[in-house]
């Protein structure tokens, strides 16, 4: 079982995704913000990181940077999520994996998070 | 709102701008630097279009701010729904705009990890701007009162030691003052009121510590421009924004041989009712004043009733170039459809066209379309009261039309009450039955500061338009409506005074 850790400050967004990528049989880990997803990084080693952009006490630019420069974790997939264009989020962090656009549609959520798995 | 009327209530404290057209003038300049504020309304009310559209101007103009949500609604769902607005600049976020939930922290840390969060995202992103929407949601996390009143206390000191202005969004109507109302620098609450069918929105400052604002609900709107505050007319030129400069010079009426009966023609600077029924040339007396337009007496033509393509062709008709006029940029026709318009809107409306060209002269056609317009009709007399004020410090010659509900008989019936001492003159045109032939009659009703003829004057429309054809000789009792010879038997008074107005 693939696991995935999901950092999503918004909580409405963040309780769905982590239902539907459960339904889909990924074990998911969830954080609120970066911060709070360094520490869940200490339980165990995702397949994937799955941000959102902005958040609160630590950002997506800020998880990536600390991701990319760990050894242990620099090689973990990102997939970055933002309702601002890619553009923006890249002048900022350029290291993720892919980008997805909110709003999305869930199948291509899906398919996103299947594609970065496979590599 | 022009510039100079924001500008106007610009004060030496140090202000932090909304950006918004009119809140500002309401605010006399805008917030206070550091200054924490509740802003409260119903659901729907625009809390959060004043609160993004703030963020945003705030941004324009060099700054950072910083929007927490403590609601279940998502960021990307709101900044959809910014979109279509003119003040939303994708561009702006992340970078000096920021969005983050604080939904989970508070869930998870109560108010003091929400202080945590708030205080680091104020600094983080140097923000001079931040907005908490769902204030509520804090309040109900809260153990007692006192905890929430120590929450809200330390967001201040927080907020004053970095210069940071904070906005708190709470849901609420008007009602009991409460215990964080008291502790924060302002209080704005804004409505959505429902009058019969139609709704109209409006806002209110209760409370704007260290400075004045303007008191009393101001009308606002909300459009792809954001939010459009209409600060109320009667507050805000209780004093006309500028001197008025009396002069006794006169302006002529354009109407041939009306001068000659009133000294020379209208006192600059004044204002005059032109009453009467519908039909008997009210707008053509009008169209006679604006035709004297010039570069130095440019005209304005404000109208809710015939369009501007029908006024031109009504005027071609007389032989007066409307459109000339307006092609070489002496007179302006702005036309409001009789629709659910907003009272001050109008106003402001109005008065922003006079500024922008120099109006001199004005035609209303007719007062009847503002009156329609308000919700609160009592308040009609002082606000044409201080609007005329307005427009005599302006310098603007002004006429409105008055109709009267009767279209013939011996009352006159006006739906605004006290209009002759709110005008300099006035002027009744009316039906007058003579030998079972209708024929239109003049009488100056009042000229202040200046003789007139009293004498009742017959006048004609013809295809050069309205012309004074002379007093009424031979008859009597002409103001009831029915001429008669001296000595005739005086006719019944028809029920209700004369003929409602289709009858004729």
């Amino acid at each position: 079982m693939k696991t995935i850790l999901l950092v999503e400050d918004e909580f409405g967004i963040a309780g769905v995704l982590t239902v539907l990528l459960e339904d889909e049989g990924y074990r998911v880990l969830s954080a609120a913000n970066g911060r709070q997803a360094l520490a869940r990084l200490a339980e165990a080693r995702p397949d994937l990181v799955v941000t959102d952009f902005m958040m609160p006490l630590l950002d997506g630019a800020a998880l990536g940077e600390a991701l990319r420069a760990d050894p242990a974790f620099k090689d973990i997939p990102i997939i970055m999520m933002s309702a601002v264009p890619e553009d923006a989020i890249r002048a900022r962090f350029a290291g993720y994996t892919a980008f997805l656009r909110k709003p999305f549609p869930i199948p291509a959520f899906f398919d996103l998070i299947a594609r970065t798995l496979k590599g | 709102m022009t510039e100079e009327t924001e500008d106007q209530y610009r004060m030496e404290l140090d202000r932090v701008p909304t950006g918004i057209a009119g809140l500002d003038t309401v605010l006399r300049g805008g917030l206070l630097k550091g200054g924490v504020y509740i802003v409260q309304g119903v659901p729907g009310a625009g809390k959060t279009i004043l609160a993004n559209q703030t963020c945003f101007n705030h941004v324009a103009a060099g700054g950072r701010a910083a929007y927490v949500t403590l609601l279940a609604e998502s960021h990307t769902r709101m900044i959809q729904h910014l979109r279509p607005m003119a003040f939303f600049d994708e561009s702006v976020i992340p970078e000096r705009l920021y969005y983050v939930s604080a939904f989970k922290t508070l869930e998870d840390e109560g108010l003091k990890g929400l202080l945590d969060l708030l205080r680091r995202e104020m600094r983080g992103h140097r923000a001079g701007l931040m907005v908490l929407d769902g204030l509520v949601a804090a309040e109900e996390s809260a153990a007692s009162d006192r905890e929430f009143k120590k929450f809200v206390h330390e967001v201040q000191m927080h907020a004053a030691l970095n210069g940071c202005t904070v906005l708190l969004l709470t849901s609420g109507g008007p009602g009991p003052v409460r215990a964080e109302h008291t502790m924060v620098d302002g209080l704005i609450e804004l409505d959505d009121r429902v009058f019969e069918v139609r709704t109209e929105r409006s806002l209110q400052v209760r409370k704007f510590r260290g400075s004045g604002s303007l008191r009393g609900r101001h009308p606002f709107r909300i459009t792809t421009d954001g939010l459009v505050v209409y600060p109320r007319i009667e507050a805000v030129f209780a004093t006309p924004s500028v001197p008025d400069a009396a002069t006794a010079d006169r302006i002529a009426t354009g109407v041939d041989g009306l001068d000659a009966l009133i000294g020379g023609g209208l006192i600059e600077a004044t204002t005059s009712a032109l009453v009467g029924p519908t039909g008997v040339g009210k707008t053509t007396f009008g169209l006679h004043f604006l035709a004297k337009s010039s570069a130095a007496e440019p005209g304005l033509l404000f109208g809710f009733y015939e369009t501007p393509a029908r006024l031109r062709l009504k005027a071609a008709q007389l032989g007066m170039d409307l459109e000339g006029l307006e092609k070489s940029g002496t007179l302006e026709i702005l036309w409001q459809a009789q629709t659910e318009n907003v009272l001050d809107e109008l106003a402001h409306r109005m008065r922003d066209a006079v500024r922008r060209r120099g109006v001199r002269r004005l035609f209303v056609d007719g007062l009847g379309g503002f009156i329609e317009s308000a919700v609160h009709p009592e308040r009609m007399s002082r606000f044409f009261s201080v609007l005329s004020n307005e427009m005599r410090a302006l310098g603007v010659t002004a006429i409105y039309t008055l109709e009267t509900r009767d279209i013939l008989g011996p009352t006159l019936q006006v739906p605004v009450n006290g209009v002759s001492s709110l005008v300099e003159s006035m002027f009744v045109l009316r039906y007058v039955e003579v030998q079972a032939r209708t024929r239109r009659l003049l009488s100056v009703a009042k000229i202040r500061d200046s003789g007139f003829d009293p004498a009742l004057h017959e006048f004609e429309i013809t295809d050069q338009g309205v012309r004074i054809v002379g007093p009424f000789a031979g008859y009597e009792g002409m103001l009831s409506g029915y001429a008669r010879t001296p000595g005739a038997p005086v006719p019944p008074v028809p029920p209700g005074g004369g003929r409602a107005r289709g009858d004729a």
